[in-house]
């Protein structure tokens, strides 16, 4: 087991945004995370990444509590927001800056990003401008790809799909499929039901904080998200 | 519509989330405000007895005509520094059904509402009503206060408008101050005699009171350049520049220093990359010339230094009091991707350090240039320095973690003052006040120089205790980060 949820709360005044007294994600598991707006999506991500304290309860990566030690760090690539892209550098200097402080050289960083060249489309790399200075869909193309240059065990993803165009859309599937063929373990939130059917192995949906379904995929999963939501 | 604006910007305030740190603020700035409006209060009410006891020999009429414009030079100098701009933004407005005349009479409008402009109301029309209307009569009273009133609108627009500009152009502010300093230094020559000038002034407008709008007429015309300014550049200024092609950089120098090299190259490129952070770098060199001001033949002589620490501290460590005010917060648009990479938070806190450093190195190194005035200046620089790096940069980092308040520098250089001004001095006071707190003893006892070496070895000490500093600080951090990180995501 990967990723471990124990009694996990948070609660800010008397309202509870995510209640989860138990999830697990195993090694090589895709999972993925849907619910409509204020969910808990985001909030449950913040906890996991140890950017936000839970009032109660605990997240363990490989076992050990993410609050309490780095290690996790390490081999987890993650990308919420414009938050985690650093806008005043050019893209070459924020995957440079990634690659640093991972012990990455210059030449497997630049290995690892031509896995991106589609993705990319010539909009990112060698166009002389800050990240601030790119659209929205293309700063997330740098955030994701920040993400997995460090080739992480553990992938975290808020809405990856979102400003996306259609093409890059079916590229970014491509390379989710690549990294499961690869073992990496992912949790990717989507507000797009047909995406997450396609690349997750399981489909977890939150309500008002609350895991109220856990499935795996199979050819109906897609109708029942469907007739879920509609209701 | 005004009254919607205050009512927006009164929840903003109060809905903020550093609320108690600028209540704070605003208080102390208020009692601050109340005893100068006191003592302008008192100058203005005995203003005749006053002139009249420093220039025996002189018509208090003909002084008080002398001293208006001085008055108003100084007062400008006065307002660069302290004067802050309201900050409103804007953009949510934009696309509204409200007139932009509205938003640019507002914003204008709201500037008037300052300390700077009721000063000298106080301190000189008392003057004119007493005064002037029983020696020259009620319309030459008139005059004055319209002069008055004219000058004070004046000012306050030439300054809103220089602070506009400068945000995007330091030099003009740089300029408009060597302005008014050679006016200054010219007049203290006697190569021009400013008071002459004003005296010359007022008593046309004596004889003929209708000149004051003279004065009006150049006030009405720095509103409209200010007026067309804003109109022109509620736009999103980037809408009109040609961006030039950026290029990635390097630092090798810092690269020596591990992750630690690399969080500070980054910081770097933070501060060489925004407009708002680059204005803060050269106001710190703007102030390295502040020495002069402080630095005198008679307190050098003396051995007097309590009087001249002051300068000192500001000096070499302005870029820890002017950056570091903001640390962290500088940051506040990429925290979350920083705390959730694998950056190690004791490097993170030992960048900080590095930069702060290196930064008063740089600059204490010039300061040395002050040497040429008195060996005991660089004495002096350097056991201050000591202080800065070994004790100041810890203040500084401490009351950074309690600083949750986001710093927006993906916004134009135009529409962004947040903290620009006077109230954003307000937490160096502990750095300036310890040093002098370790000399006092030895100054009073007449041993000044013991006081400086007491100074310099405060200095050494913590700087050899660093180490410590920074397992404390990253503890700190380490508690503190969930609230900074939400705080920053607002």
């Amino acid at each position: 087991m990967l990723l471990e949820v124990q009694n996990l709360k948070k609660t800010y005044g008397n309202r509870t945004v995510v209640d989860i007294p138990s999830l697990q994600i195993n090694q090589g598991e895709t999972v993925g995370l849907v619910g409509n707006n204020g969910a808990g999506k985001t909030t449950l991500f913040r906890m996991i990444l140890d950017l936000i304290r839970p009032t109660e309860g605990r997240v363990l990566s490989n076992g050990e509590d993410v609050s309490k030690s780095d290690q996790w760090k390490s081999y987890t690539g993650s990308f919420i927001d414009e938050a985690f892209v650093i806008e005043y550098l050019t893209p070459e200097e924020y995957f440079d800056f990634i690659g640093q402080i991972n012990h990455l050289s210059r030449a497997t960083i630049q290995e690892r990003l031509n896995k991106f060249k589609d993705v990319f489309h010539d909009e990112i790399l060698n166009r002389g401008k800050y990240i601030r200075d790119l659209s929205k869909g293309n700063k997330n193309k740098v955030g994701i790809a920040g993400a997995m240059l460090i080739n992480p065990q553990l992938l975290i993803l808020d809405e990856p799909f979102a400003n996306l165009d259609p093409s890059t859309q079916i590229r970014l599937k491509n390379l989710i499929r690549e990294s499961r063929a690869q073992d990496v373990t992912m949790f990717i939130s989507s507000h797009d039901l047909n995406h997450v059917t396609e690349v997750c192995d399981r489909i977890v949906i939150l309500e008002k904080g609350l895991v109220v379904k856990d499935l795996a995929t199979n050819q109906d999963t897609l109708k029942e998200l469907e007739s879920y939501f509609s209701a | 519509m005004f009254k919607i604006f205050l009512d927006h910007q009164w929840k903003e305030f109060w809905r903020g989330r550093n609320k108690a740190g600028s209540l704070a603020a605003k208080i102390f700035m208020m009692i601050i405000y109340i005893y100068f409006l006191l003592i302008a209060l008192g100058v203005g009410f005995f203003m005749k007895g006053f002139l009249k006891e420093i220039f025996p020999a002189a018509q208090p009429v003909a002084i008080f005509n002398g001293l208006v414009l001085y008055y108003f030079l100084v007062d400008f100098l006065l307002r660069v520094q302290l004067q802050e701009l309201p900050t409103m933004s804007v953009q949510p407005y934009l696309t509204l059904n409200i007139r932009k005349k509205t938003i640019i009479n507002f914003l204008n409008g709201k500037t008037l509402l300052n300390f700077f402009n009721l000063m000298p109301l106080i301190i000189f029309l008392p003057f004119c009503f007493t005064e002037i209307a029983s020696v020259h009569g009620t319309p030459a009273m008139l005059g004055y206060i319209v002069s008055i009133l004219s000058l004070t609108v004046f000012n306050n627009f030439l300054l809103v408008y220089v602070k506009r500009k400068a945000t995007g152009n330091i030099m003009l502010i740089a300029i408009g101050v060597l302005v008014v300093l050679i006016l200054g230094a010219l007049d203290y020559f006697g190569v021009i005699s400013i008071s002459d000038f004003s005296n010359l002034a007022f008593r046309s407008i004596t004889k003929q009171p209708a000149l004051a709008l003279i004065f009006t007429a150049a006030a009405a015309v720095i509103y409209s350049i200010n007026y067309k300014y804003l109109y022109n550049n509620l736009y999103t200024e980037e809408m009109v520049k040609k961006e030039a092609e950026k290029t990635a950089t390097d630092y090798p120098f810092l690269n020596r220093f591990g992750e630690v090299g690399q969080l500070a190259a980054l910081e770097l490129k933070l501060i060489l990359r925004h407009k708002r952070s680059k204005s803060a770098i050269m106001m710190s060199f703007a102030f390295v010339l502040y020495g002069f001001f402080f630095y005198r033949a008679e307190l050098l002589n003396n051995n007097q230094f309590s009087l001249m620490l002051f300068a000192a501290i500001f000096m070499t460590g302005i870029f820890q009091i002017a950056y570091g005010q903001y640390m962290f917060a500088w940051q506040s648009a990429h925290f979350d991707g920083l705390m959730a990479n694998k950056i190690n938070f004791k490097n993170f806190i030992k960048a900080k350090f590095l930069l702060f450093t290196i930064a008063a190195t740089l600059v204490t190194m010039l300061t040395f240039l002050y040497g040429f005035m008195s060996w005991k200046l660089i004495v002096l620089h350097f056991v201050v320095f000591l202080y800065n790096i070994g004790f100041g940069a810890v203040i500084v980092l401490f009351f950074a973690n309690y600083n949750k308040k986001r710093l927006d520098l993906s916004k134009g250089g135009a529409f962004n003052w947040q903290g620009v001004g006077a109230t954003q001095w307000i937490m160096s006071i502990p750095l300036i006040v310890i040093p002098f707190l370790i000399y006092m003893p030895f100054g009073m006892a007449n041993e000044p120089f013991w006081g400086l070496t007491a100074i310099g070895l405060f200095g050494l000490v913590t700087l050899s205790l660093r180490e410590m500093w920074v397992n404390l600080l990253t503890k700190l951090f380490a508690k503190q980060r969930y609230k900074i990180a939400e705080g920053f995501r607002e």
